[in-house]
C-alpha cells in the first residue's frame, strides 16, 4: 500500500509540474494574439471581418485585388503554407504590393467563414475590388503553385 | 405545434420518469404494480426513440426540407446512402442517435437482468438520469426544428417575402469532405462509443456507492463493447484523414481526435484494472471504478470539444452550443466521482495490506495504469490550457512551435515505458521474478543507449522542419531523442506477447485459451500501430506540387528525384442520382430537332470539347471554334476573345450563347448551319451546374526511374458547401503507399503532389487486430452470470 501510494504522489508531482511548465512555455514562447497579425508569415494583414469592408474601401481606390485568408491557430498546415507559400519572396512581394490582404480566423470569423463556404483551413479566397470571387484556392499549395495565380488575378484585376 | 419527433421524445422522457419513480420506490417498498412498469416502461422509452430516429431518417430520405436540419446537412440530388448519413452530420442527429444507444442499452440491462439485483437496479436509475439528460440536450437543440424556426427565415416572413409556409425546394447540402463511405460510418462508431460508456459509468458509480458486488462483471463486458466501438470509430476518423483530408497521414492531433482518443486511454486503463480487481475485490478497488467514471466524464468533454467554439478545428461542419447544459453535467458526475472516491478511501485506510515491496503485479499494473493515466492527461492539458487561457486572458496561444511536437515529445518517453510495462507484465510470473527483472533492465539500458544515437533525421522531432529552430530548450531536449531508442522495448513487447501468446495456446481448457490469444492479438496489435505510426511519420518524402497541363496527358512528366507521373485521363462527372443534365442546358438534339424553337434566342448546352480551331481574326482578337458533344448530338460554338480560348478535347464544357443559322465564316470558309455564338464569360469550365457534387477525377501512373510504381485515381470534389480531395492511394505489399494528392483543375493544369507514404500498413494491421482481439475476449463470456 505504502509502494503505490508513493508512486501515485510522485505521478501527481510529476502531471502537475508538467502542467505547470507547459502552461509558462506556451505563455512565454507561443503567445500568438499580436494585434498586428504579424505571426501569419510576417505579411501584414488587415485583421478580421471587421477588416473586411475597410479591405474593399483600399480595394476600390487602389483598383487592388482582395486576397482573403482563412486560417487557424491549431492549423498545422496553415503554419508551413505561411512561411513557405506566403512567405516565399515572389509571393509576398506581389500580395504585398499589389493586394489587399484580410486575414480571417476561422474560430473567431465563422460567419464570414460560412458565408464564403470555407469549411477548412488554409483557404485563401481571391476576390475583385467590388467583392466577385475570382478565384478559390484551397489548402496548403506550395509557392510555385500559388505564384501565377496572383499574378494573373493581380493583371486581371489591372487591366479593367 | 410540437413536431412529431419531439413528441415522441417528450413522450420517452415521460416513460423514463415512470420507469425512474418505480425503480426509486423499489428501493424503499415493494409494490408490485410499479414493478411490473418498470421494464415495459424503459423498453417503450426506446422503442420511441427508435421511431423518432426512423422519422428523422424518413424526413432526410425523402428530402423534406421543412426540418431545418433536413435543409441544412442534405439535398435532394445526393445518393441514398449519404441522405442516410446525413442524419449523423450535425450536432442535432448525433445527439438524438447517442440518447437512442443510451435507451437500447438500458433495454438491454433490463431485459438481461430483469432489475433482479439491487446492482442492476441502481446502475439502470443512474443509466436513465443520464438518459433523461440526454433527451432534454437533444430537445434543446432537436433536430425536429422547421424551418420557418430559422431566425432569418422569421424576419422574412414577417417581411412578408416569404410565405408562412414556407419549405425550400433544395437544401444545403452536405459537406463535400463527407460526402465519403468512412464518414458515413465514423459517426455512428464514436457515437456508439460514446453511449455504451453510461453503463459501466453507471455501475461503477453504484459501487463506489454501495459497494454492490458484481459490478466490474457488468461494467467489464460494456467497457470491452464500448473499447472496440470507440476505437473503431477514432481509426476510422484516422482513415478518413489519410484517405480525404489528404493530411498524407493519419493522426495530427487535431482537438477532436485527440478529444475522442482521450476517453479511450483511461477506458483502456480501466480494462487493465478490471482484469486484476475482478480477481482480488481489493485490489484496484478504487482505480477500476474511478476510472470507469472519469472515461464517461471525457466523454462528454469530448462532445463538447467537438462542437464548441474553443476548440475548433476539421470538425467545425456546424456550430451550435449545448456546451452549457453538458458542461453542468460534467460539474455533477466530477464532483460526484472525486466525493465518492475519497469517501471510499478513507473506508479503505483501515485496512492493512501487506507490504510485498515494488516488484510485484499491482504495482507494475498500477505503474500500467498510471501511465494511461499520464498519456491521457498530456492530451487533455494540451488541448485544454490554450482554450482556458483563451478565455480566462483572451490571449490566443500555441502549445508549442508546431502542435504536433507537443504532443510528440511529452507522450513519446511515457510511451517507451509503456512498452517496457507491456513487456514485463504480459510476461509476468512470480517464479522467474528476478531474472525477469534483469531482462527488463538490459532493455531499458539498451533504450537508454539509443536514444544518444545519431543519424540522418530519426529524431522525436523533425530537425529538418522550420518548427525545429523555435522551440523551448527542454522541447529540442526531447526532441533529439532518437526514435531509435523506441526499438528495443517494442522488440522486447513482441518477444513477451508472443511467450505469452504460446503459453495460452497450450492451455488445454477452450475459454481461457480463447481469451489469452485475444489478449495476445491485442498487443500485437499495439506494436503493430505504433510501429505504423513511427515509421510512416518519420521517412514520409514529400514532393513538392507540380502543375502539369492537361493537353501533356499520356506523357510522362518528370517531378524531381527520379519520380514522374503520367496523367492518363481526365474527367469530371456529378454526383447525383438525377440525370447529368443541368437546369436550363437544352440538349443538343432537341435543337436540331426544333430549330425553329431555338434560333435567334438564348441557348445553353453542356457537354464534352470533341475539336477546336483557333482562327486570328484581326491583330490580338482571335475566333474560337469548339465543338461540343453531349452525347445526343455535337454542335459547333464559338467565342471572340483577345487570347486563344485553348480547351483540351474532352474538356466538359456548359456554353451559354445565342443561337444562328446558316453562318458563313470568312475565316474559316466554313458555313455553319447552326452554331452558338458565346463570349468567354459564358463558357463555364466543368460541368459545374450539373449538380451540387461535382468530382472531377484524373487517372494517373507514378513512375520512379522510369519504372511504374503506382497507378490510381485521385479525385476532387467541388460543390458549394466547399471542397474536398480524394487522394490516389496505392498500397503496395511491402506497405509503401503512393500518395498523391490533386487540389482540383486550374487553368487547364493539374495540381498534384507526391508523397512516399512507407508502413501505414502496419497501423492498418494494428487496428483490425485490435478488433479481432477484442471481440475474442469479449466472446468469451457471452451472457452474464445469473446474479
Amino acid at each position: 500500500m505504502r509502494t503505490k501510494k508513493l508512486i501515485s504522489i510522485l505521478v501527481l508531482v510529476l502531471i502537475l509540474s508538467f502542467a505547470y511548465f507547459s502552461y509558462k512555455t506556451a505563455l512565454s514562447n507561443f503567445t500568438l494574439s499580436d494585434k498586428n497579425s504579424s505571426y501569419l508569415g510576417g505579411i501584414k494583414f488587415h485583421r478580421a471581418a471587421a477588416g473586411l469592408e475597410e479591405g474593399f474601401q483600399f480595394a476600390q481606390q487602389d483598383n487592388k485585388p482582395v486576397m482573403m485568408y482563412f486560417w487557424a491557430i491549431w492549423c498545422q498546415y496553415c503554419a508551413r503554407f505561411q512561411t513557405d507559400t506566403l512567405g516565399n519572396t515572389q509571393v509576398k512581394k506581389i500580395l504585398e504590393e499589389d493586394y489587399v490582404l484580410v486575414a480571417m480566423d476561422l474560430d473567431i470569423d465563422r460567419e464570414v467563414a460560412q458565408q464564403y463556404g470555407v469549411s477548412y483551413p488554409p483557404y485563401l479566397v481571391f476576390m475583385d475590388p467590388n467583392g466577385k470571387i475570382l478565384e478559390r484556392v484551397p489548402g496548403a499549395v506550395e509557392a510555385d503553385y500559388l505564384l501565377p495565380i496572383v499574378t494573373k488575378i493581380r493583371d486581371d484585376v489591372r487591366r479593367k | 405545434m410540437i413536431p412529431l419527433g419531439d413528441t415522441l421524445l417528450y413522450a420517452s422522457m415521460a416513460v423514463s420518469v415512470i420507469a425512474l419513480v418505480g425503480l426509486l420506490v423499489r428501493e424503499f417498498k415493494d409494490i408490485e404494480l410499479l414493478n411490473k412498469l418498470i421494464t415495459p416502461a424503459i423498453m417503450l422509452g426506446a422503442g420511441l426513440l427508435t421511431l423518432s430516429y426512423l422519422i428523422l431518417t424518413y424526413y432526410f430520405v425523402y428530402s423534406n426540407f421543412a426540418y431545418d436540419y433536413v435543409w441544412q446537412y442534405s439535398s435532394a440530388d445526393l445518393p441514398l446512402i449519404y441522405k442516410i448519413s446525413g442524419t449523423w452530420a450535425g450536432q442535432q442527429g448525433t445527439y438524438l442517435l447517442w440518447v437512442l444507444v443510451v435507451y437500447l442499452s438500458a433495454a438491454w440491462l433490463a431485459w438481461t437482468t430483469g432489475h433482479r439485483t439491487a446492482l442492476s437496479r441502481r446502475t439502470q436509475v443512474i443509466t436513465l438520469l443520464t438518459g433523461i439528460l440526454l433527451i432534454i440536450i437533444t430537445l434543446v437543440q432537436s433536430p425536429f426544428k422547421l424551418i420557418i424556426q430559422r431566425p432569418e427565415v422569421v424576419d422574412m416572413i414577417a417581411k412578408g417575402t416569404l410565405p408562412l409556409d414556407f419549405v425550400p425546394l433544395e437544401g444545403n447540402g452536405l459537406n463535400a469532405l463527407l460526402v465519403n463511405f468512412w464518414m458515413t460510418v465514423h459517426p455512428p462508431l464514436m457515437f456508439i462509443g460514446y453511449a455504451t460508456m453510461t453503463i459501466p459509468f453507471a455501475a461503477a458509480i453504484v459501487y463506489l456507492l454501495t459497494k454492490e458486488d458484481g459490478w466490474e462483471e457488468l461494467g467489464r463486458q460494456w467497457a470491452r463493447f464500448t473499447w472496440l466501438f470507440l476505437g473503431m470509430g477514432i481509426a476510422v476518423g484516422g482513415v478518413w484523414a489519410y484517405l480525404v483530408l489528404g493530411w498524407g497521414g493519419f493522426w495530427a492531433w487535431d482537438p477532436v481526435e485527440t478529444a475522442s482518443f482521450i476517453p479511450w486511454l483511461t477506458l483502456t486503463g480501466f480494462l487493465h484494472a478490471a482484469a486484476l480487481h475482478r480477481k482480488n475485490k481489493a485490489t484496484f478497488a478504487i482505480a477500476a471504478p474511478i476510472l470507469a467514471a472519469v472515461s464517461f466524464i471525457l466523454v462528454l468533454y469530448a462532445a463538447i470539444v467537438v462542437r464548441s467554439g474553443l476548440f475548433n478545428s476539421v470538425h467545425a461542419f456546424g456550430d451550435s452550443s449545448t456546451g452549457t447544459l453538458l458542461l453542468v453535467f460534467i460539474g455533477i458526475t466530477t464532483i460526484a466521482t472525486i466525493a465518492l472516491g475519497l469517501r471510499r478511501y478513507f473506508e479503505e485506510t483501515g485496512i492493512v495490506e501487506e507490504d510485498r515491496g515494488f516488484w510485484n503485479k499491482t504495482n507494475v499494473f498500477y505503474v500500467t495504469l498510471l501511465l494511461f493515466v499520464v498519456l491521457a492527461f498530456i492530451s487533455f492539458w494540451g488541448i485544454s490550457f490554450p482554450a482556458f487561457i483563451q478565455l480566462s486572458q483572451g490571449l490566443k496561444v500555441g502549445v508549442a512551435s508546431d502542435t504536433k511536437n507537443f504532443f510528440n515529445i511529452w507522450s513519446y518517453p511515457f510511451t517507451i515505458i509503456l512498452l517496457l510495462a507491456l513487456g514485463f507484465c504480459l510476461n509476468y510470473n512470480e517464479k522467474q521474478k528476478e531474472e525477469q527483472k534483469k531482462i527488463l533492465f538490459i532493455v531499458i539500458g539498451l533504450s537508454i543507449i539509443t536514444m544518444f544515437l545519431r543519424t540522418e533525421n530519426f529524431y522525436v522531432l523533425d530537425h529538418s522542419s522550420p518548427f525545429w529552430v523555435r522551440e523551448p530548450p527542454l522541447y529540442k531536449l526531447i526532441g533529439n531523442i532518437s526514435v531509435i531508442s523506441i526499438f528495443p522495448p517494442m522488440i522486447y513487447a513482441a518477444w513477451s506477447t508472443i511467450q505469452r501468446l504460446t503459453d495460452y495456446l497450450r492451455i488445454k481448457s477452450i475459454k481461457p485459451k480463447i481469451k489469452g490469444i485475444g489478449i495476445a492479438i491485442v498487443h500485437f496489435g499495439v506494436i503493430f500501430i505504433l510501429l505504423g505510426a513511427i515509421i510512416s511519420a518519420n521517412f514520409t518524402q514529400s514532393m513538392e506540387t507540380v502543375n502539369i497541363p492537361l493537353a501533356s496527358k499520356g506523357e510522362l512528366e518528370p517531378i524531381g528525384n527520379g519520380y514522374g507521373i503520367k496523367i492518363i485521363d481526365f474527367s469530371t462527372r456529378s454526383l447525383s442520382e438525377t440525370a447529368n443534365i443541368p437546369e436550363g442546358v437544352v440538349k443538343i438534339s432537341e435543337i436540331f430537332n426544333n430549330p425553329e424553337n431555338y434560333v435567334s434566342t438564348d441557348v445553353k448546352i453542356g457537354g464534352k470539347v470533341t475539336n477546336v480551331s483557333i482562327v486570328q481574326s484581326a491583330p490580338g482578337t482571335y475566333s474560337t471554334y469548339i465543338r461540343i458533344d453531349d452525347g445526343t448530338e455535337s454542335l459547333w460554338a464559338a467565342a471572340q476573345a483577345n487570347e486563344p480560348l485553348n480547351y483540351p478535347e474532352g474538356t466538359e464544357l456548359t456554353i451559354g450563347g445565342f443561337l444562328m443559322t446558316n453562318f458563313k465564316s470568312n475565316s474559316t470558309g466554313t458555313t455553319y448551319p447552326l452554331i452558338l455564338f458565346s463570349t468567354p464569360e459564358q463558357i463555364i469550365q466543368g460541368a459545374a451546374s450539373a449538380g451540387k457534387y461535382q468530382v472531377q477525377s484524373v487517372r494517373l501512373e507514378v513512375y520512379q526511374d522510369n519504372n511504374k510504381i503506382g497507378s490510381g485515381v485521385a479525385e476532387y470534389l467541388n460543390s458549394e458547401s466547399g471542397s474536398g480531395t480524394f487522394p490516389l492511394v496505392d498500397s503496395s505489399i511491402t506497405g509503401t503507399d503512393i500518395y498523391v494528392i490533386f487540389q482540383g483543375l486550374g487553368g487547364g493544369t493539374v495540381p498534384l503532389s507526391l508523397k512516399i507514404i512507407p508502413a501505414v500498413n502496419f497501423a492498418w494491421i494494428g487496428i483490425v487486430l485490435f478488433a479481432i482481439g477484442i471481440i475474442l475476449i469479449m466472446a468469451v463470456r457471452s451472457k452474464p452470470k445469473n446474479e
